[in-house]
Formats: C-alpha cells, structure tokens, sequence
C-alpha cells in the first residue's frame, strides 16, 4: 500500500488535511496510507512513497530533498491554496500524480 | 657511490640519531674527510634543496624529507589554520610557525615579534597545539610559559627560574633546584618579554639554542641535554639594537600584525568571535545596535586585540548588567555601554564608509550572535558605487564636527543622510511607456495637442514635464473633451485660489485653452483653464511635495519650556525645522489648549498627517478629538522622550508614513499599550481612482479596470476628485469605515500605509492592471480560506480569524524586519488558526525541542513576536506559551526571504 506523509511543524492543521485526503481517497476507492508527523519525527519514517510539507515548514524542503530524493522518495510543499482551503482531493491528487 | 651522497646519507642517519641538525664536523668526523670539503658538498646539497641549513655556530644541516609530516596536519583542520585571519594577515605568521614546528627534526627555535595585545602568547600556545597535531611532539608534551618581566628586577632569579640552580650557587640557594627548561624536555618553553633577560640570562639562552644544552647556575662541570623548543616572545621594535642579537641568534622570526594593519573584516571576525564568546558565558544570545558594533570596528585600539577583547567583555558586562538589574528582556548592546573612547570609533565612519556598508549590507538594526551558530554573517563584497552620496556625507560629518556635535548625535544624522538617499534611490526607478499604448486609450489627436502644449508651457514657465504629467493631462484632456462635447458643465471649486496661487500657469493655461479651442473646435470654459493650470503647476506642486508632503510633528508637553527645550534639540540634530513645540503652562485649561492645538495641527498638515508627542493627562486625548473634528490623521504618543522626538523628526523629515513613524515611536515606549484595530471583516472591497476631478481620468481609469475585471463583480470602483488633499483624505477615511481599500489608481502620486498606490501610467501599460489582478485574487484567495476554517473551526470563527492573522502577521514581518512568501504565509495562518482555535477549546500545548537553549537564543525575536500576539490573545481569551512561540518564530525565522 502506498504511505503519504504529511509534515508540519506541531501537527497543528495538518491532522485535519490528512483527514480530508482520506475521506477523498475513501470516494475514489484507493487503498492508501496517510498520516501526518511533526518535524522532528520524520526520520522515524523512512519507508513513505511521497512526503508533503505544509507551506509553514517550506524550510525543510531542500534538507528533505536532498536527503530522501536520492531513495527515490519524491518531497513537495502542498499548494497554499489547497492546503489553505483544505481541498484534501486535490492535495491526494498531487500526492499521486508525484509517487508516479 | 660518490661523495656527495654519501655525504647525504651520513647525514640523514646522523640526524635520526641526534634528533637535531647536524654539523660538517660530525660527518667529517664519521668519514675521515676534511670538514671544508664536507661543507663544500653540504653547501652544493643545500643548492639541489635537498639539506636545509640553520645558521649557527657551527652551521648545522637537515635533511629535507618528504613533506608526509607536513601534509598530514596540514589537510587536516589545525589549531593554526583556524585562528581568525589565518588566510589573511596572519597567512605568512601561520606558514612560518608550521614551517618552525614541522622543521625535521627538532623544528626551529622562534622568536615572535608584536605589539602588545596582538596575541603572542595565544600564538605561541597554538604553535604547541599544532606540535601535538602534527605528531612532533609527544601528547603529553610540556608547555611552559615564563614571562620575563615578572622578575625582572632579579636577573639572578629569573636565570635560576630557567635553567636551574645548583645548591650554593648564591646565599639562600640552599639545594639543587631544576629549571624551566629541564621542566620542558621535549616540549615547548614559551619565554615572554625575552628582552627583559639579562645578557647573562640571554647568553645562557643563546649557548643552549646553538648547542642544544644548558648549565644550571652555579653549575661548572656538568651540562644538561634537553630537547625543548623555544619560543620567546617580545614587544621591542624589531629594529632595536636589542634585538638585532636575538634575531640573529634565534632562527625564526615570525611577526604578528597589529590590530591596525588588520583588515575590517578581519576585526569584524574578531569582535563576533569576543561577543559569541560571551554569549557562551551567559549562555544566552547577545545582541548588539549597529552603531555600537561600528564603534568597535573602527575605534583606535592601541593596545591591539587584547584591548579589543576586554573593550568587548566590559560592554557585555554591562549590557548584562542592564539585562538583570532594569530587567531588560535581551542583553543588547548599545552605545551607552561603550567605553568613551570605544565610542568614538563612530567619528570615524566616513573614511571607512566602504567596508562599513559593504559588512552591514542586508543587515537589520540589532545584530545578534549567539555562540552556537558557528557560522557569522556572510559578508559580501561588492562595491557600492555610491561617490556622490559619500561626498555629502563627507561634508555633513564635516560641518557637524565643526560645530561641536557628539558622536552620537552626527551618528544620528548620518544614519538619516544614508536613508534618505534610498529613498532617492528607489524614488529614480523610471516608467517606460509608449506612446502608442497609451494611444490606444486616448486618440492621437489628443496626444499631440498635450505634446504641443507641454512642449509650450515647457518654454513659457521654464520647467520640464515629466510622462506622468503628460499622461495625466492626455487622460484628463480626453475626458474634457467628451464632456463638453456632451453639453456638460465643468467646474472648479477652486478656481480663484489657483488664480491667485499660479498665476504664471494661469496665463499660459488660457493660452493653451487656445490652441485646444481652435483643434478641437470647442470652446473651454474658465473652470477648465483652472484645471489645466493645476496641471501645469503641478510639478512645482511635486517638488514642493518633497518638502511639504511630510507627516507633522508636533510635541506638546506640560510646562513653560519642555516641548520647546525638546524641539530645539531634536530639530538641530535633525537639521530640519520640522518639528514644532507647543508649551502648556500649568495653569492653562485644557480647552484653551485644544483649540491651539487644533488649530496649529491645521496648519501644519500637509494630507499625510500629524504625530502629536505629548507627556501626559489630557494631552493624551487631543489626537483622537481633533480627528473627528477636522478629519485629519492625528496619533498621539505619549509619555515623550528626547530621543523618540528626534527619531519621529528623522523618520518625518525623510517622509516616512505616519504609521511607521507612529509605530516606531511606540515600540521605544516601553509603558505603552497597544490599541485595538478595527477589523475589517464584512468589509466591502473597493478600489479608488482619483484625478483632480474626479470625472475626467479617473472615471477613464474606472471604466478599464472594470472592463478586466469584469468578472469580479465584488469590487467596487470609486473615482473621487483629489482638488484638496484633506478633503481627500477624509473621504477616504470615511469609506475606510466600510469598505476595505484595496488600491488607489490615480495621475497623481497619494501613498497613504496600508494602501497600494497604482499609478495611472501603469495601468495604462497593463503591470498596473496585474497589480490589481494580484490583490483582487490575493484577498479572493483568503476569503476562501476563510470559509473553509468557517467548517473546521469549532470554537472561533474561521473568517475572523483569517483577517486578524493577516494583520498579525504583517506586524510581525515589520517588527522583525524579515519577509516570508504569501503561500508561507497561507501556512502560518493555518498553523495559528488551529493553535488559537485548540487553545480556545482548553487544548495543550505541544512540547518544543530544546525549548531553553532557543529562549536564549532567540530571546528577542521572541519577545517581539509575543508582543505581537497580544491583541489576539486578549481578543480570544487565550494565552499562547511558550512552546508555542517557539514555533511560531521558528516558521517565521526559517521562512525568510533574503531581501
């Protein structure tokens, strides 16, 4: 099963985004793991297809990328308006268009 | 095998037994040759560089090796390589104390030359560190420091503290006593101010630096061998007879710089290396004004880098002291816990202006250093070409000296000199339209009749016209004509006050009503002629704007002579009469002063609005009082200070905006409190276009906008007449009340804060039309994030929220100086709209990583970001901790953009 990982910086908003793209993904009948960790739990996670970041903690991205790009584990920030909108099926969307 | 290599050969094992240099004797000795054939060979080797020679009695020879040892420390990160200014003025010290340290076998005896305080002993301390490193010297080595001058009355004694005592040697040597030297077999024995040993002493030191032994005083038989490195030290001029011996007896001599010959950034690397130093003592960030860290970059330090260190430690001292006993919230540095003659490094400034701007490029006002960012600020090193700017400043700090001004005060005006001339800067960034896009708006007859009457008025009042103007007039011209082709009646309010007030353009503008009569075939009316004449004049309206259009100061304060003492002071500094003092005696009754007040506030406003600075009671009251009654913008700061009058009167005179003028005021205050803002939730969006009229462009400018934004139904477009500025003002003041202003589009240049300004011009070459696609979407943008919390939210209301943020956030991107992209920003709001709304519904906090370690890191940036949250911690009854800040400041600090 393909794991999404959202990260942000206390787990404050994106518990709820996580909520959304699984209630989109429930819609579109894709099996698919997401949950959301705060930053300092993300090495514990080492075996994600895709990780999100919330437009707050922008400054991890080229640290992650670095860092998981070369495992083949793609890192994107969430689009501010949809994250802002908490439109969970379109970040789903992104999310897999970005493990393919 | 010849000679001369075996020669080579002897030597090499010679030297591998001895473990020092070798003589032609000893080789001499071993093969049975003449010596002066051996240094004949020897000489020729030290040609092929293959022997190094150390001159002596007698002349000894060492093989040069293969640099294995050398490049082994010397890839590696050394205690040498990584003292400040080891690639700079310390780069030939550094190669030549490797080059004594690492000289097979023994390495060389050395001498350092220096002034006092530029780090001999430090020095000397890391060349023993690097012995280590390199592996030259066992782990456990000795270092042993004598300085020369502790006994220096005593030449016996300090002769005894180096090499010993035999028991007897003089009354009281009552047993065998073992030198320093001897203590420091087979490390290094540092020996300070050498120049304060006797000439016995020194040729003690000399026997033992060409033989390799001693003998202890009192001592004639026996001599004692050891292996010990000498490095001696001293502040005697190079040149001194003195020295001539120990340069010549000591092989290498390595001179250490003087702080002034140093380069800025070098001392700059310094300071920050003393101030994080510091910072690792009271474990805590130090933070630091640029003038005072300008001070320590350019005062005279005599006493080099040793006086640069405790200059820094006693201003961090009492910056602590200041942090503990006022309880300052940070430690921060500022002028007034500089030494005196610290201090005066600010006089200075302008024959280092270059290097000074070229290190605080990008830099706020507060510099912090904390000792566990390891990496300073990177410094760039372009060169402003800014001459023109520098010669004014030149002579202004010239004039300013002259007339017996304070450094701290010239440091004022400078700073002000520097700002205005950005202000210059940014003001000269020009528009580039063509003609024939603005052609497609207005018909090209039209172009060429403003063309030709510019051109005209040009020649008649003797004064240029720039594009805004010729833009403005074709727009206004198109309109006109329209309207009197219409039949409708134009008219100005003001007719006779321009007639009186420009009476040249007034005459040229019925001459001009002329040439638009005979090519348009109308006939324009007298009212018109006013207009063109506003128009005409308008330039001179411009440039009297850079000294007219400035936000008021006027400070009123108790007293028969306190507002006026505080003006006179504060306007000298600043060098403008700008700001004004009204003196209320005691026994004046407040309504009598109002109506002063009021009045002078009339006078004195210029459309951008009056700072009152007053010091208490009801005084307090009189901004918010006079805003109603006469619609002009008054802020009132209370509890005034000298200070905060001159920096209002700086920020004015460089036309600062009220708000930011009033802001900074605040934020020196320390008893403030900070006032409510009118939110702007439910508020219609608008957008203003403004021409003298308010018919003729800005209706014009109307109708485009409109047409691109056809779709957005939501915004309304409101053209008003901009004949007087207050009035203007007020007008916008009252659909502030209701309406969110999102732009004003105008001919004329109206800045007012929190307004974006389109000039016409642009929305005539479309980027002002981008602008205004940008806002609209922008705040489309946030009214949807603001319905979607509406669903999310359970205890606060999601739009509300949304709008307060925005205000919150924007404040704290000022107050920190920093900026943060807008989909950062979409990520903070959600952040804080989902803390505020768990802490409303009782929630905890989370915990923050080494939450202690960044309050003292950070203890600033903290501070101001609370500040900052308080209006809505008060406005929704909740306390955000300190976990939480933490974040917060972290998303702010880790976002920013460089500017």
């Amino acid at each position: 099963m393909k794991k999404i990982m959202l990260v942000c910086s206390a787990g404050m908003s994106t518990s709820l985004m996580v909520e959304k793209m699984k209630e989109a993904a429930q819609n579109r009948n894709i099996e698919v793991e997401i949950f959301a960790v705060p930053e300092a739990e993300i090495k514990n996670h080492n075996d994600v297809n895709v990780i999100l970041l919330g437009p707050q903690v922008r400054f991890l991205l080229n640290k992650l990328k670095t860092m998981m790009e070369p495992r083949g584990i793609p890192v994107a920030v969430i689009d501010s308006i949809k994250y802002g909108t908490m439109n969970g099926d379109a970040v789903l969307e992104d999310a897999l268009r970005l493990i393919d | 095998m010849k000679k001369i290599d075996q020669v080579y050969e002897i030597l090499i094992e010679l030297e591998e037994k001895e473990k020092r240099g070798i003589s032609a004797i000893e080789i001499s000795k071993v093969l049975g040759t003449d010596r002066a054939n051996i240094s004949r060979y020897l000489n020729k080797l030290y040609k092929d560089q293959k022997v190094e020679k150390i001159n002596g009695r007698p002349v000894l020879y060492k093989a040069i090796k293969s640099e294995s040892i050398y490049k082994r420390t010397v890839e590696n990160n050394n205690s040498l390589d990584k003292i400040i200014g080891a690639q700079l003025s310390l780069r030939t010290p550094i190669q030549q104390a490797k080059a004594a340290i690492l000289y097979p076998p023994n390495g060389l005896h050395t001498l350092i030359l220096g002034e006092t305080g530029v780090g001999k002993s430090m020095f000397a301390e890391l060349m023993y560190q690097f012995a280590k490193e390199a592996k030259v010297i066992p782990e456990d080595a000795p270092f042993i420091q004598f300085n020369c001058a502790d006994y220096a009355e005593n030449p016996q004694l300090i002769i005894s503290q180096i090499f010993g005592v035999k028991k007897g040697a003089y009354t009281g040597a009552d047993r065998d006593k073992e030198g320093l030297l001897k203590k420091a077999d087979s490390g290094i024995l540092f020996l300070d101010e050498v120049h304060r040993l006797s000439p016995q002493g020194q040729e003690m030191l000399f026997t033992y630096i060409d033989k390799g032994f001693f003998r202890p005083l009192g001592e004639t038989e026996k001599v004692i061998y050891v292996n010990v490195r000498i490095i001696a030290a001293t502040t005697e001029d190079p040149q001194s007879y003195l020295l001539k011996t120990f340069t010549r007896r000591i092989p290498m001599t390595i001179v250490l710089p003087s702080l002034k010959d140093k380069g800025m950034m070098e001392r700059y690397s310094l300071i920050e290396s003393f101030i994080k130093e510091e910072s690792k003592r009271i474990g805590k960030s130090i933070y630091i004004n640029k003038n005072s860290l300008i001070s320590l970059l350019l005062y005279d330090c005599p006493n080099n880098i040793g006086q640069l260190k405790s200059d820094i430690q006693l201003a961090c001292a009492k910056a602590f002291v200041n942090y503990k006993s006022k309880q300052e919230e940070y430690i921060l540095i500022t002028q007034a816990d500089l030494p005196q003659h610290v201090k005066r490094g600010l006089m200075k400034i302008k024959q280092n202006r270059e290097d000074i701007e070229r290190i605080f490029e990008g830099k706020g006002d507060i510099l912090r250093f904390y000792y566990k960012d390891d990496k300073g600020y990177e410094i760039n090193y372009q060169y402003n070409d800014n001459e023109g700017f520098y010669d004014i400043i030149e002579k202004k700090l010239e004039d300013l000296k002259n007339t017996g001004t304070k450094d701290e005060e010239i440091n004022h005006i400078i700073n002000l000199a520097i700002e205005s001339h950005f202000q210059k800067y940014i003001k000269n960034l020009s528009l580039n339209i063509k003609k024939k896009e603005i052609s497609e708006i207005v018909n090209m007859e039209i172009l060429q009749v403003v063309e030709e009457i510019l051109s005209f008025a040009s020649k008649r009042l003797k004064k240029e016209y720039d594009e805004k103007i010729y833009f403005g007039l074709a727009l206004h011209l198109h309109g006109c004509i329209e309207r009197l082709k219409n039949g409708n009646k134009i008219y100005h309010p003001k007719l006779n006050m321009i007639r009186v007030e420009y009476p040249d353009e007034f005459l040229v503008a019925m001459e001009i009503a002329k040439i638009i009569d005979n090519k348009f075939n109308i006939e324009t009316p007298l009212d018109e002629i006013g207009y063109l004449a506003m128009f005409l004049a308008s330039n001179t309206l411009d440039s009297e704007d850079e000294e007219k259009d400035k936000v008021g100061i006027l400070v009123i304060m108790h007293g028969k002579s306190t507002a006026s003492s505080m003006v006179e002071v504060a306007n000298t500094l600043v060098g403008v009469q700008h700001a004004k003092a009204l003196d209320m005696p005691l026994n004046m009754k407040p309504q009598v002063m109002y109506e002063i007040v009021k009045q002078h506030v009339r006078e004195m406003d210029r459309g951008k609005g009056i700072i009152l600075m007053v010091d208490m009671g009801s005084l307090t009251n009189f901004g918010d009082m006079i805003y109603e009654e006469t619609g002009i913008i008054v802020k009132t700061i209370d509890m005034v200070s000298t200070p905060m009058v001159i920096d209002a009167c700086r920020k004015a005179v460089l036309g600062r905006e009220l708000d930011e003028i009033y802001t900074s005021c605040r934020e020196m205050n320390f008893y403030n409190k900070p006032i409510e803002r009118k939110s702007d939730l439910n508020k219609k969006n608008i957008i203003i276009t403004a021409c003298f009229t308010g018919e003729g462009a800005s209706e014009r400018l109307k109708r485009i906008i409109q047409e691109k934004l056809h779709e957005k139904n939501s915004i309304e477009i409101i053209p008003l007449n901009i004949l007087d500025r207050r009035e203007f003002l007020c007008k916008i003041n009252q659909y502030k009340e209701k309406h969110k202003i999102l732009a004003i589009v105008s001919t004329i240049d109206i800045h007012l804060d929190g307004i974006q300004f389109i000039s016409a011009t642009e929305v005539l070459n479309g980027e002002g039309i981008k602008k205004i696609m940008d806002i609209v979407k922008e705040e489309e943008m946030y009214l949807n994030v603001g319905k979607s919390l509406k669903e999310h939210m359970k205890y606060i209301d999601g739009g509300k929220i949304v709008d307060d943020l925005r205000y919150t956030i924007d404040d704290i991107q000022v107050k920190l100086n920093i900026q943060v992209v807008d989909e950062v920003k979409i990520g903070i709001i959600l952040h804080l709209s989902f803390l505020i709304d768990k802490l409303c519904g009782g929630g905890k906090e989370v915990n923050f990583h080494n939450l202690e370690e960044y309050k003292d890191q950070y203890s600033r940036e903290l501070i101001i970001i609370k500040d900052c949250l308080r209006p809505l911690e008060r406005n929704y009854n909740i306390e955000i901790g300190e976990n939480e800040l933490a974040y917060i400041c972290k998303m702010f600090l880790l976002n920013r953009e460089d500017m």
